[in-house]
């Protein structure tokens, strides 16, 4: 076995123990929730104790709470989430669109920002000093810290409400019926409403991104290897390539974290826009106490997490020449 | 021809609160196919010098006026286009620190092809076999030009440097210190090697260094740098032969050289202040041959009669009295003590076997299986004794384990084996709850001394931190303190008392340093590189300091190094050190005379020599120590050695193989043994340039 695979076999393993403590940590805070899903049935009278009793042993609630949990690794570990409990549907079929909405949102949203932030943080900390790297630095810290959903706010004031360029709210406009995936994304329609929430994305990743492009490159600058490039007769541009090449692993890493969790962090954002996405899900799933939607939500966001520091321990080890892949034992 | 003429080059460099004058007026050219060395101590300009060739200044780095003529173009006057034009393609450059000169993520061989691709319009293929080829040139192995810089040591680093620079054959190379930082084999290696190849292509060679010896023996030309002025130009013959300038004659007595029997002499003080355009002689407040004249301008350039020499001094005329009177210690204020070689005291300190063995790591699954781990053999069975008032010198290429061996001297390391004895008592007594004792009566000094310094605490402060933690002479502390400053020279002590360590020179900041290790009195000192970063001058102050505190303080110490020279001048006894073993010990005259080891020989070889007449045999040792993990059976030395026969490879000669008491060596074919010393010719040459002939050359 080369030193990789074992590297690689030992982040697994701790993604998998990962995962189980994340799935059991869901659990037991779910039932320390006060109230259950039924209480608003049975106080409004609907449902007598017999029927209660029968739902109840449909869910599997009359169980003993370890085979509870048991059951519930079982299924969760094989990705069947049961049923919503107030949809009446099955949880991935409630799940799964809204999952492609956020990410059809958000995954462009960051990769732009990613690009774009570090490419501009780059060259803004090369001209250390310049008016550009003070004024990227000023705005981008001013978007970091304001809450997103102000800006959000502040942007569908401005450009929905007042110059009305673009609609406020929704995915879709409510007449429209697609039929699958690329009926509702490909269209006009679609990116009219995409625009905006696009936009406050973009933004509101980009300080993060600028500010560690810069910093990294600043830290680079005076260095003796960018004497050397500089001698060999580079231009200033592939120096700068090469100061940026330098600073990549910190940026890659945050992007790949970033990447997991991107459904948590713009929660918010969804709301405010009222975009049918797994976190504006998530937060009426919670509202109404449903315990198999919240259970797979929160599952899917955790693994994402997990899966993404993986992929962020990976690419470091791939990308950084220098890093040990023997985890570290060679002190 | 001459290729490349340095017309009146002034450089400045601006700071927040004042102008730094790095560099002024200095004038020179190289002809074609000529070496050229700048020496100078460290801030006086000649890396600044380097830079305004190329280009290279730092943002705040400005040439105020000059001009620097390359092949007949004015290079100031080029724009930054043309000027990328012509770097590396025509003039190449070997950067100062090989260590960190490397883009890291980036494989060395991608580098250097870079280089070629930015210059030349060539396939992926072609520039990758021109790589490999360049890869041999520089004795790397050409399979190796996927690896990136960290995959390779320090030596072949710089290696790697050196094949860039020679990628398009420039017709200048600029070598800014390229083996500052490297041991003497390593040094010696990769000078030998920019000559050879540099030979073969006939280009021209700028080497700059602060150590005059590798310069004498390896340029043509050279100029002496001081304050970013020119003290003195010439052949090097010439000049480091006969020097002019009492700067110049202050550098070449410092330099430490290992057959010299007199102690080097150092020229005090420290470098000067260079916020405004010098009014006076910039070495006047350090010389002492300074008149009023030379306190109202500085001397210009002139060239001596009929020889390739120029020197700037207002007493040029009396240079051969000066030089004279510049060999005796007593022109430059320092008191001569003597050689009085004081008696050595008893024993203190004794390791019999001692042995330093770290685990390496090792997979889970071994581990499951029981395997046996490998061991790092950092220290491996080393028997040495340090007497009172003696000082015994460590020496050995980086890596072999001097460094673990003071650690573990110190009890810092725990050792794995062998025993220890200090001051009668044997390791356990004080590992068994007498530590605090020792941490009192043996101190350490570490590389750099003056980094550790707290900047926010006053000497006072600093030297008194240690007598609070042991609670040692606490009543009388002040007293302590000035004694102690007194004691490595800082007087009157008063003055240092309430100073910070940035308000010092580089030399008092270590004298503060070596203060702290000796304001508790200790039996025993270890010093592990304590001079390595520093500039000739200082080094010597220090080893003075040391050798005069073992003669009269009565305390034992080992000095730990790689830099030969050094050892020589400071040490009684030697101990030669080759992964983890002592393979040779003795007393330094006979050490330095008569080598025995193969290893000792070559060692003693490589240091370079500052009389540019004499000739010295290079003996240079292929490859470079292998890890200390399973090593082979038999002489560990044997893959290097040239001497090695069948039966080195079958058991380890031990350190008594040859010899007796007063010099030991494990060999089973050491030198000296075929016929006597007299043909020991791979040694140190021991013809000497007789100092005194031509004394009367000067306007005499
Ligand atoms: N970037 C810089 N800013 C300000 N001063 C500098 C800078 N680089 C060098 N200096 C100063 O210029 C002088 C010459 O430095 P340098 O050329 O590096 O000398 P050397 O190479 O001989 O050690 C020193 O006094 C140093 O402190
Ligand atoms: S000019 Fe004066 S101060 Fe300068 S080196 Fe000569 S004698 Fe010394
Ligand atoms: S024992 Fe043999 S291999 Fe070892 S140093 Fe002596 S001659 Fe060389
Ligand atoms: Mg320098």
């Amino acid at each position: 076995m080369s030193k990789f695979q074992r590297f690689l076999l030992k982040r697994l393993a701790i993604s998998v123990l990962l995962t189980l403590v994340a799935v059991s940590v869901i659990f037991v805070v779910l039932r320390l929730l006060p109230g259950s899903p039924f209480e608003a049935l049975v106080t409004s009278g609907n449902l007598n104790q017999e029927q209660i009793d029968e739902i109840r042993a449909m869910y599997g609630l009359d169980q003993s709470i370890w085979k509870q949990y048991i059951n519930y690794l079982g299924s969760l570990l094989t990705f069947q989430f049961g049923y919503s409990i107030l949809r009446s549907q099955p949880v991935w079929e409630v799940l799964e669109p809204r999952l492609i909405n956020s990410l059809i949102l958000l995954v462009p949203a960051l990769v732009t920002t990613a690009i774009l932030s570090s490419v501009l943080g780059m060259y803004a900390g090369w001209n250390r000093g310049s008016r550009l790297e003070k004024a990227s630095i000023v705005s981008t810290t001013l978007l970091r810290s304001t809450p997103v959903f102000i800006t959000a706010i502040f942007f569908i004031i401005v450009f929905a409400y007042n110059l009305e360029i673009v609609p406020a709210l929704g995915m879709r406009s409510i007449r429209a019926t697609p039929d699958g995936y690329l009926e509702t994304f490909v269209s006009l329609d679609f990116l009219h409403h995409y625009l905006l929430p696009f936009t406050v994305a973009v933004l509101y990743y980009s300080g993060d991104f600028l500010l560690l492009a810069r910093n990294g490159v600043v830290e680079k600058r005076g260095s003796e290897f960018l004497k050397l490039h500089r001698a060999k007769g580079l231009t200033e541009m592939e120096q700068l390539a090469r100061a940026g090449r330098n600073s990549m692993l910190p940026i890659l890493t945050y992007f790949t974290l970033r990447l997991g969790m991107i459904f948590q962090g713009l929660i918010l954002l969804e709301v405010v826009f009222s975009w049918p996405g797994i976190g504006r899900e998530l937060v009426l799933a919670i509202q109404q106490q449903d315990y198999p939607l919240v259970q797979a939500a929160v599952f899917i966001m955790a693994l994402a997490v997990i899966i993404a520091n993986l992929a962020a321990d990976v690419l470091y080890a791939y990308f950084d020449p220098t890093v040990s892949t023997n985890g570290g034992g060679s002190a | 021809m001459t290729l490349l003429n340095v017309e009146n080059l002034k450089v400045t460099y601006a700071t927040d609160d004042e102008t730094v004058h790095a560099v002024n007026d200095v004038s020179f050219s190289i002809d074609e196919g000529v070496n050229y060395g700048l020496a100078g101590e460290s801030g006086s300009g000649k890396s600044t010098v380097a830079e305004a060739l190329l280009g290279l200044l730092p943002g705040n780095g400005t040439v105020e006026r000059g001009t620097i003529e390359f092949n007949g173009t004015d290079l100031t006057s080029l724009s930054e286009a043309e000027r990328r034009d012509v770097l590396w393609e025509d003039i190449a450059y070997i950067p100062q620190s090989a260590m960190d000169s490397l883009d890291p993520v980036m494989s060395t061989g991608d580098q250097i092809a870079q280089a070629i691709h930015t210059h030349r319009n060539v396939t992926d293929a072609k520039a990758r076999d021109r790589v490999r080829e360049l890869f041999e040139i520089v004795g790397l192995d050409p399979d190796r030009i996927d690896n990136y810089p960290h995959e390779f040591s320090g030596g072949m680093r710089q290696r790697v440097t050196i094949a860039m620079a020679l990628a398009l054959e420039p017709d200048l190379i600029i070598a800014d210190e390229p083996t500052t930082g490297l041991d003497v084999i390593v040094q010696d290696k990769i000078i030998d090697k920019i000559l050879e190849i540099q030979e073969r292509m006939d280009s021209s060679l700028l080497l700059i260094t602060h150590e005059i010896g590798v310069i004498a023996e390896t340029c043509d030309d050279l100029s002496i740098l001081y304050g970013g002025k020119v003290m003195e130009q010439g052949s090097v013959d010439n000049v480091l032969v006969n020097p002019t300038n009492p700067y110049t004659m202050g550098l070449k007595n410092s330099f430490p050289e290992i057959d010299e029997n007199e102690d080097p002499v150092a020229i005090p003080g420290s470098p000067p202040n260079l916020n405004r355009e010098p009014t006076a002689c910039v070495f006047e407040d350090r010389c002492p041959f300074a008149t009023d004249e030379c306190g109202e301008s500085h001397p210009d350039l002139v060239d001596l009669p009929n020889r390739n020499h120029r020197s700037a001094c207002h007493r040029v005329k009396e240079a051969a009295q000066l030089r004279r009177d510049a060999d005796e210690p007593e022109t430059w204020n320092i008191p001569d003590d003597g050689d009085a070689d004081s008696d050595r005291g008893e024993v203190i300190l004794e390791t019999d076997a001692l042995e330093k063995h770290y685990e390496q790591s090792q997979p889970l699954l071994s581990k499951l299986r029981g395997e046996d781990p490998d061991y790092v053999k950092a220290v491996d069975g080393v028997s040495l004794s340090v007497r009172r008032s003696e000082v015994l010198g460590v020496a050995g290429e980086s890596g072999c384990g001097k460094s673990t061996l003071g650690e573990t001297m110190a009890l810092l390391e725990d050792p794995t084996g062998g025993d220890f004895m200090f001051d009668g008592e044997p390791y356990e007594y004080y590992r068994d709850g007498n530590l605090q004792e020792f941490r009192r009566k043996v101190q350490i000094i570490f590389q750099d001394p003056f980094d550790s310094l707290n900047p926010r605490q006053t000497v006072r402060k600093l030297v008194g931190e240690p007598l609070t933690i042991h609670d040692y002479r606490t009543d009388e502390k002040e007293r302590a303190i000035v004694e102690t400053l007194e004691k490595v020279g800082l007087t009157p002590a008063e003055k240092f008392l309430d100073q910070y360590p940035h308000e010092l020179s580089g030399g008092q900041r270590q004298r503060v340093a070596v203060a702290k290790a000796l304001v508790l009195d200790p039996d025993f000192l270890i010093c592990d590189e304590p001079a390595s970063m520093l500039d000739v001058s200082l080094k010597v102050n220090l080893l003075n300091l040391l050798r005069g505190l073992a003669d009269a303080e009565d305390i034992g110490i080992v000095y730990i190094s790689h830099d030969l020279a050094s050892l020589m001048q400071v040490s009684d006894r030697l101990a030669i050190m080759y992964l983890g073993r002592v393979i040779e010990e003795g007393d330094v005259d006979r050490i330095a005379s008569q080598p025995r080891h193969p290893y000792t020989s070559s060692l003693l070889s490589a240091a370079p020599e500052k009389d540019p007449t004499a000739d010295r045999t290079r003996v240079l040792l292929e490859g470079e120590p292998p890890d200390p993990v399973d090593l082979p059976s038999g002489c560990a030395f044997a893959p290097r050695c040239p001497k090695a026969q069948g039966s080195c490879w079958e058991a380890e000669p031990a350190i008594d193989e040859i010899g007796d008491e007063t010099h030991r060596a494990a060999c089973y074919f050491p030198k000296g043994e075929e016929g006597l010393n007299a043909s020991d010719a791979s040694a140190v040459d021991e013809t000497k340039f007789p100092e005194s002939a031509n004394t009367d050359s000067v306007g005499d």
